[in-house]
């Protein structure tokens, strides 16, 4: 049993992660729009993410520093200071779409408005932050969000023709009625999808918080090895489902009640219980992650104590940024702005910030000071100098793309 | 100091790494140094690493480093806080972090944070506690 509960950072990482509301919606509404052709961007992105996820837990375990201090120490004060920024914005974005999410997923079981919602939400959050201990969040949030499976199920009920879905996915152009600029725009929020920054900022910090040592350098490969495949699965079976119900009718997703409805059409209301739970425990997750994140981005930068291991009283800085975060979050949703733009906004600008982060993780990896023998070999450090690679261009590309595009209409 | 890389650099050994004391908890970064004249050799020394941001803000220098050197004043009660700062006599090793031969209680605790645990934080009900 401990083996399973050791897996679930790793799980509850991946579905904060991959499937948090930006992911729900980005799969399905490329699904509807472009079929499975973008299907190989999220299994570029599940490597991607292995490959630095994998990088930074080692740090984590060996050296017991998690990313944010690599990132202070290797850039130096005043490019890390940027990067900070440009992270902690960009994660308090995402913060803002995941209380949404958490919100419209109780409207759709409720019927009564998400904003409305949206306080409870936020408050349930911050209570789950305070008081709740890391390995029961990770553990009842990472369970739960296994709901989200239940699109797999679907996508097998539908019966699709597999071959047909195959085929598309290694088409690598747009389709008919579609321009390579959409196309390449939808690329872009997909790969910043599976690398968005915080899922770094959270994996290396949960190491550090359960006190990861080299023992448990197995654990920590388990949960990058299991847990983000894991989630690169579910999120193509969303796609999936999406790509199957929606493209031949030519209608665009831009809903969470568009995403679920394919699992309603294949398993009726039981399937629709189930994925509205998942929808809930998914952004509810990734609220707890990017509500974490934005405290150790700033408390790790600045060298202050952190985490939920010690009482909020020993880290009252840390917990005040938390709570900032929070409110400044909750305060962004009662402008009304949609939370599903917000977060198509969130990807973009995440993309643009990815290689501050990425690089600093490259170059620890390979310091013995840090690692002694557990350095990277040639294998991840080939994987690692490909990445970012693409990681530079995509950051370049996504404003253009953005601008060209008006953000992919 | 019993544990350190030889040669130690500065800038590539001691600033902006993170300190912690004996027991591995985060006390802050090394924003700065302190370097005292050696009349014996003639030669700077460290003598202390310097912590807050107000040294950092002014490591940094230029608009940004004002700003949150003025931002860290601020927030101080005092007029013109001094660093944090700790003698390398307490440094114990400098690795993947500056470890400390004392337990942070006995540093004294940030002016920020402090304020925070009696004006705001503490008086959340169960500050106190960790998570259940």
């Amino acid at each position: 049993m401990k083996r399973v509960f050791a897996v679930t950072l790793g799980i509850l990482t991946a579905i904060g992660g991959f499937v948090d509301i930006g992911d729900l919606v980005a799969n399905s509404e490329t699904g509807a729009r472009f079929g499975m052709r973008l299907a190989v961007v999220v299994v570029i992105g599940v490597i991607g993410i292995c490959v630095y996820a994998e990088m930074c837990g080692r740090v984590a375990a060996i050296s017991g520093r998690p990313v944010f201090d690599l990132v202070r120490e290797r850039l130096g004060p005043k490019a890390a200071l940027a990067n900070l920024t440009g992270s902690y914005l960009v994660t308090l974005l995402t913060l803002a779409a995941e209380i949404g999410g958490v919100a419209l997923a109780i409207q759709l079981a409720s019927s009564v408005s998400y904003l409305l919602w949206v306080p409870v939400a936020a408050f349930a959050i911050w209570v789950a932050l305070w008081r709740v201990k890391f390995e029961t969040l990770e553990r009842v949030f990472g369970l739960v969000g296994l709901a989200l499976v239940v699109f797999v199920i679907a996508l097998i009920q539908l019966q699709p023709d597999w071959a047909a879905l195959a085929g598309d996915a290694t088409q690598l152009s747009p389709p008919d009625g579609e321009d390579w600029g959409t196309y390449g725009f939808y690329a872009v929020s997909l790969f910043a999808a599976a690398m968005t920054p915080y899922e770094v900022f959270f994996f290396s910090s949960g190491g550090v918080e359960e006190g990861w040592t080299a023992k448990d350098l197995l654990t920590s490969r388990m949960n990058v090895f299991v847990g983000f495949p894991l989630g690169g699965v579910l999120s193509l079976a969303i796609m999936g489902c999406a790509a199957v119900v929606y493209q031949p009718l030519g209608v665009q997703v831009d809903t969470l009640a568009q995403t679920a409805l394919p699992v309603g059409i294949a398993l009726g209301k039981i399937g629709l219980v189930v994925v509205i739970l998942g929808f809930f425990a998914a952004t509810f997750g990734a609220a707890l992650e990017t509500g974490l994140s934005s405290g150790y981005t700033v408390a790790q930068y600045f060298g202050w104590q952190w985490g939920k291991r010690v009482a909020p009283r020993q880290a009252t800085r840390f917990h005040t940024v938390v709570i900032i975060s929070v409110l400044l979050g909750v305060a962004l949703l009662l402008t009304t702005i949609d939370p599903i733009q917000l977060t198509e906004y969130s990807l973009v600008f995440s993309a643009v910030v990815l290689p501050l982060t990425y690089l600093p993780i490259l170059v620890v990896a390979n310091d013995r000071a840090y690692l002694d023998d557990k350095v990277n070999g040639p294998l991840a450090n080939t994987l690692g100098i490909i990445y970012l690679v693409i990681i530079v261009v995509v950051a370049v590309a996504a404003i253009p793309l953005m601008i060209l595009t008006g953000v992919g209409q | 100091m019993t544990d350190q890389p030889d040669p130690l650099r500065i800038d590539f050994h001691l600033l902006d790494r993170q300190i912690v004391d004996a027991a591995g908890e985060p006390v802050g970064k090394v924003d700065d140094v302190e370097l005292t004249l050696n009349p014996a050799t003639g030669r700077l020394q460290v003598t202390a690493l310097l912590s807050g941001q107000q040294v950092l803000g002014e490591r940094i220098g230029g608009r940004l480093g004002g700003l949150l050197a003025g931002i860290a004043r601020r927030l101080h009660p005092v007029e013109h806080p001094p660093p944090l700062r700790i003698d390398l006599t307490h440094v114990a090793s400098i690795g993947s972090a500056v470890t400390l031969t004392v337990h942070r209680d006995a540093l004294p605790t940030p002016p920020l944070e402090r304020w925070l645990g009696d004006q705001f934080i503490g008086k959340i009900p169960g500050a106190g506690h960790a998570g259940q």
